[in-house]
């Protein structure tokens, strides 16, 4: 077992635990708001240390640089947040359940009113 | 060997009268007359080859594998009728020139009669039995485009529907006696069929192929039980009528019957059905000809008895009969074409062919009236014309006949009673219409037709008078000639003269001359005993029997096809499930002997998530987006599937299907009602549910029995050749762009169908758009929203680079033209989610229906590309390049045919969805209707 292995497992390790991290997030965390949060985190970080293991396997296997885990990476970059502010504009509009300590209430009211001036 | 020519060239004909109609009238006629006229040079010309006792044959492969080929055969009983067709065929072409009025659409007419003429040539001179019946058929659609000519006319529709629907039908009967036949022989190819009869007739089967083929040839002759079409169809113009329901289309079933004569006859169940058949056929319409008021009423009954008789001298099974039977197609077709043209004439000129009003011609029209009475006297037999000798033939056979056993006599009894009301009708159209005092009430005065419309008769009626006087010149070699290839052997002596002497046939046709005449003097008892009976009216009989059928019919696919699609869902379940367990049932053992792979943890925990996908899919059934969801779940699993048993390709495709799905299926559920109803009783889910376990439980089975065994397949070869044959070393897209193009292309011109038929259904589609969601929430008025729109516009160029790079490395790794279309397909619907319809369509200007029709040319036209290199359709090219700075790279054909199957995908695809989505849309036909 050389340091690139020890590397490669740690990276591996590291996606598995943000991903992990990120779906106990999305089971338990109280209102949509907030589960909202725990999967982007595990989409970006998690895929992320995952992308960089694999770029690094398939660099050493092949003997030539991977490039596509950095299309991939670019990819998932610019969807994730944009897919993230959809479901957020969504929850905006149909109004989802609210836990009690779920704050900054009024980014939420503010988006709401911009998004139909009629209110 | 110009026999192909025969049948070709009326077929170019036929184009002829529709591209030279304006040029006026007799030019119109003179230019349809020359195909059919070079080809009875033609004919002539092979004439002597054929009285030297040849048959002419000529063959080209149609479709060998079937046994198909196109066979012309010339022989004498082909000789005989093609003469007769295009000599008639020629004189009534000149005769309908002058019959028709200016306000008939003549080309168009003239196209149908060529059209004919052509088929008619085609069964006569068809050596091929599938050939023949193509050619029957014709002549059933193009009789019906004749007969309902005068269109506007309510019974020319009714009475060409129903000549169309007997004769088709009998059309079908006789196809199955014919495949029976090819079954039995072996061949379809006439001449190895009528060298097998003592096979056919030995055949367990021979009584189903002789009643089928039969009743082919009953219905097309117009014999008793099937002759009442022929009557109605007499609301045709009458240039049809001569010839047509005279010398041709109605002797195509005496055709057939001589055609088979040397197979199917000799036996006693032949004797049995066609010469009863004929005999009935012949008195019933001798018998009901003389009652009937309209001058081609009459015709038409004088020609079923005529044709009744032929039948049944062909069914008497002695030679000399069947001579008999030839001679009288010959003297029928020239005596009854002349006189459907007099009445034809007298109708033109007079306005009516009604004989109560008729009386008296003969003060108007004399030289018409003398033909007229010439044609009539053939028909009745009188001495000195070609009817007589016609007729003493069959008197004479009638005698001999000693099938009936001690019943025998009964035949010439009856034949004599035939030909005394044949000699009554015939007295009847003479004298009714030329004599028996003034014409009443009619709509014109009578005049003598123009010179030319004469012509036709007057060679008809020379004929008629020429066979009589001197029958063994004119007409003796022809009728030994085509006598001899129908019995098929060595002829029984006759003689043809005018005089035999005192005998029985002669004073049979004294005895029939005088009763008819006795008859036709005392036919107002007649008449007025046939009052008492009502007359059925064959078409109400017929409309009434169509419109319960077409009743039935639409009783029983409202049943089946009531609009649920639940229940269409069932029927096609129930209906496999039939279908699968049978063979199942006899397969013994479910576990085959391959060895199973071990059961690992990851495809298992995968075969979990896709089963618990699939039952939450059915219980969530009524939570739509949930259970889209969970449908999701099942498809993504199943391209894991694919990706995890060494399937890349089909990963990759399941994963863009599974992606354009989804969108096609939110848009669907825009339309569909917002929640679904709990609409299923207790029952109702027992029987779906057991339903569904059943079949799962089969395809289960099917499955794991095909899994279990060893696996003997191409797929070796495909991997040997892949590389050398097909340049490619994806196998998979190889297969598909080459092995198995032709697949592909059938299936992408599928796809492009398939799109083109929905957007047709789309296109003007009024819907009702929901304006709130479920829960009565209004939808967001922030359609489009920004970072949406910006981010996915600047994702376009990268996603089209993706497909271009997928497209590219197709011909050697995971990829290819369908992958890439649909990734190109994802991202333009990308587009129209993110800017909506009207923003799209101001800056994508692209019609998706010529993406698709282009992207089908380009396959096929890559396709084609290999005919110029003297290969098969598709064979693909490829080659080796070196270019500076990118190095070696291949380019193969394949690629090219890949681009046709990238563009119809990509257009399929946006052609449903853009046009889905274009629903919800300012501009669709339901917006416009609201505002």
């Amino acid at each position: 077992m050389n340091w690139v292995e020890i590397l490669l497992g740690f990276f591996v390790l590291l996606g598995g635990v943000f991903m992990l991290v990120g779906s106990i997030g999305l089971a338990r965390l109280p209102d949509f708001y907030m589960r909202l949060h725990a999967p982007t985190k595990a989409t970006t970080l998690g895929v992320g240390a995952l992308l960089i293991a694999s770029m690094m396997f398939f660099t050493i296997q092949d003997g030539a640089f991977s490039i596509h885990e950095i299309l991939v990476t670019i990819f998932l970059f610019i969807t994730a947040p944009v897919s993230a502010h959809m479901m957020a504009k969504s929850a905006v509009h149909v109004k989802t359940r609210i836990a009690k300590d779920t704050q900054g209430l009024a980014v939420r009211d503010a988006a709401e009113k911009r998004n139909n001036p009629l209110l | 060997m110009g026999l192909f020519w025969i049948p070709l060239l009326p077929l170019l004909g036929t184009v002829v009268p529709l591209l030279s109609s304006r040029f006026g009238r007799s030019f119109l006629a003179l230019f349809t007359a020359i195909p059919p006229l070079l080809a009875l040079l033609l004919l002539l010309q092979l004439a002597p080859s054929v009285f030297n006792g040849e048959v002419i044959y000529q063959s080209f492969d149609w479709i060998p594998l079937a046994g198909l080929s196109l066979t012309f055969r010339l022989d004498g009983l082909a000789l005989l009728f093609a003469l007769l067709i295009l000599g008639i065929g020629l004189l009534v072409i000149l005769y309908a020139r002058y019959y028709l009025s200016a306000k008939d659409n003549m080309g168009l007419f003239y196209a149908y009669l060529i059209l004919f003429m052509t088929a008619m040539l085609g069964i006569v001179l068809s050596g091929n039995l599938i050939q023949l019946w193509l050619f029957w058929e014709l002549t059933s659609i193009s009789s019906f485009l004749l007969i309902s000519f005068w269109s506007h006319k309510s019974e020319a529709r009714k009475g060409a529907r129903m000549a169309l629907t007997i004769t088709g039908a009998g059309g079908l009967a006789l196809l199955a006696g014919l495949l029976l036949v090819g079954k039995i022989v072996g061949s379809f190819d006439l001449s190895v069929v009528l060298a097998s009869g003592d096979l056919l007739r030995q055949h367990a089967a021979y009584p189903v192929v002789l009643v089928l083929v039969l009743l082919g040839a009953f219905t097309k002759s117009a014999q008793f039980p099937f002759h009442f079409w022929l009557p109605h169809a007499m609301a045709a113009p009458t240039p049809v009528s001569a010839y047509l329901h005279s010398a041709t289309m109605v002797k195509a079933g005496i055709f057939l019957m001589a055609r088979f004569y040397p197979v199917l006859a000799g036996t006693e169940l032949w004797f049995l059905i066609v010469s009863m058949t004929g005999l009935i056929t012949l008195l019933l319409g001798a018998y009901v000809a003389l009652f009937k008021h309209d001058l081609k009423g009459l015709l038409a009954y004088s020609t079923i008895s005529h044709l009744g008789l032929i039948t049944l001298l062909l069914g008497m099974n002695t030679q000399l009969s069947t001579v008999a039977a030839v001679f009288h197609i010959i003297n029928h077709a020239i005596f009854k074409a002349s006189l459907f043209m007099a009445a034809g004439i007298i109708d033109h000129e007079s306005g009516t062919r009604d004989m109560r009003r008729l009386n008296g011609l003969w003060k108007y029209m004399p030289h018409t009236a003398t033909l007229a009475m010439v044609a009539a006297a053939s028909m009745a037999g009188v001495p000195l014309l070609n009817g007589f000798l016609s007729k003493e033939m069959f008197f004479a056979e009638t005698l001999d006949q000693v099938t009936l056993g001690s019943l025998s006599w009964m035949v010439p009894v009856l034949a004599t009673l035939g030909a005394v009301f044949s000699v009554a009708y015939s007295a009847r159209f003479i004298h009714d219409v030329f004599f028996n005092g003034e014409p009443v009430d009619l709509p014109k005065t009578p005049h003598e037709p123009p010179r030319y419309m004469k012509v036709p008769v007057e060679i008809l009626v020379a004929l008629c008078l020429l066979l009589g006087i001197f029958p063994g010149v004119i007409v003796g070699p022809l009728l030994a000639l085509a006598s001899t290839s129908v019995l098929g052997g060595e002829l029984p002596y006759y003689s043809l003269s005018i005089w035999h002497g005192f005998n029985l046939p002669l004073l049979m046709s004294f005895l029939a001359m005088l009763g008819g005449l006795i008859i036709y003097h005392n036919r107002r008892h007649l008449f007025r005993f046939q009052s008492q009976f009502p007359e059925p009216d064959a078409k109400l009989i017929f409309e009434w029997l169509v419109q319960r059928l077409v009743r039935l019919c639409s009783a029983i696919i409202d049943k089946l096809e009531n609009g649920s699609l639940q229940r269409y869902v069932f029927l096609l379940l129930l209906a496999a499930l039939v279908l699968m367990a049978g063979p199942m049932i006899d397969l013994n053992a479910t576990l085959g002997h391959q060895s199973s792979m071990p059961v690992d943890t990851v495809s298992l925990i995968g075969a979990l998530l896709l089963a618990a996908g699939a039952i939450a899919t059915v219980i969530l059934n009524r939570r739509r987006l949930v259970s889209l969801l969970t449908l999701s779940v099942v498809g993504l699993i199943v391209s894991l599937a694919f990706a995890r048993f060494s399937a890349p390709d089909l990963a990759l495709t399941q994963l863009s299907v599974e992606v354009v799905t989804m969108i096609l299926l939110l848009l669907a559920l825009f339309f569909l009602p917002q929640s679904t109803p709990k609409e299923s009783n207790p029952r109702r889910l027992v029987r779906d549910l057991s339903l569904a376990g059943l079949i799962g439980g089969v395809i289960g089975t099917i499955n794991y029995a095909m899994i279990t065994r060893p696996l003997d397949s191409i797929s070796g070869f495909f991997l040997e050749n892949s590389k050398t044959g097909g340049g490619g070393t994806n196998v998979v897209n190889v297969i598909l762009v080459d092995f198995r193009g032709m697949d592909t292309f059938g299936e992408v011109a599928v796809l492009g169908i398939a799109a083109l038929g929905i957007f047709k259904l789309i296109v003007h589609m009024r819907l009702y758009m929901p304006s709130t969601d479920g829960n009565g929430l209004p939808w967001s008025p922030d359609r489009h929203p920004m970072m949406l729109a910006i981010v996915s516009q600047s994702l376009l160029p990268l996603a089209l680079l993706v497909s271009v790079y997928i497209f590219l490395r197709g011909h050697n790794q995971p990829g290819g033209g369908f992958i890439a279309g649909l990734i190109t397909s994802v991202a333009i619907i990308q587009q129209y989610i993110a800017h909506g319809v009207d923003w799209i369509k101001e800056r994508l200007r692209i019609n998706y229906q010529w993406m698709v029709a282009s992207g089908l040319l380009i396959a096929g036209l890559t396709g084609i590309g290999s005919w110029f290199f003297g290969r098969p359709f598709l064979t693909s090219w490829f080659d080796y390049f070196s270019l500076p700075w990118v190095g070696k790279f291949e380019l193969a054909s394949a690629m090219v045919f890949d681009l046709g199957v990238y563009l119809t995908v990509v257009g399929a695809t946006l052609l449903i969805l853009a046009n889905l989505g274009k629903l919800t849309t300012s501009h669709s036909p339901a917006a416009k209707e609201n505002n």
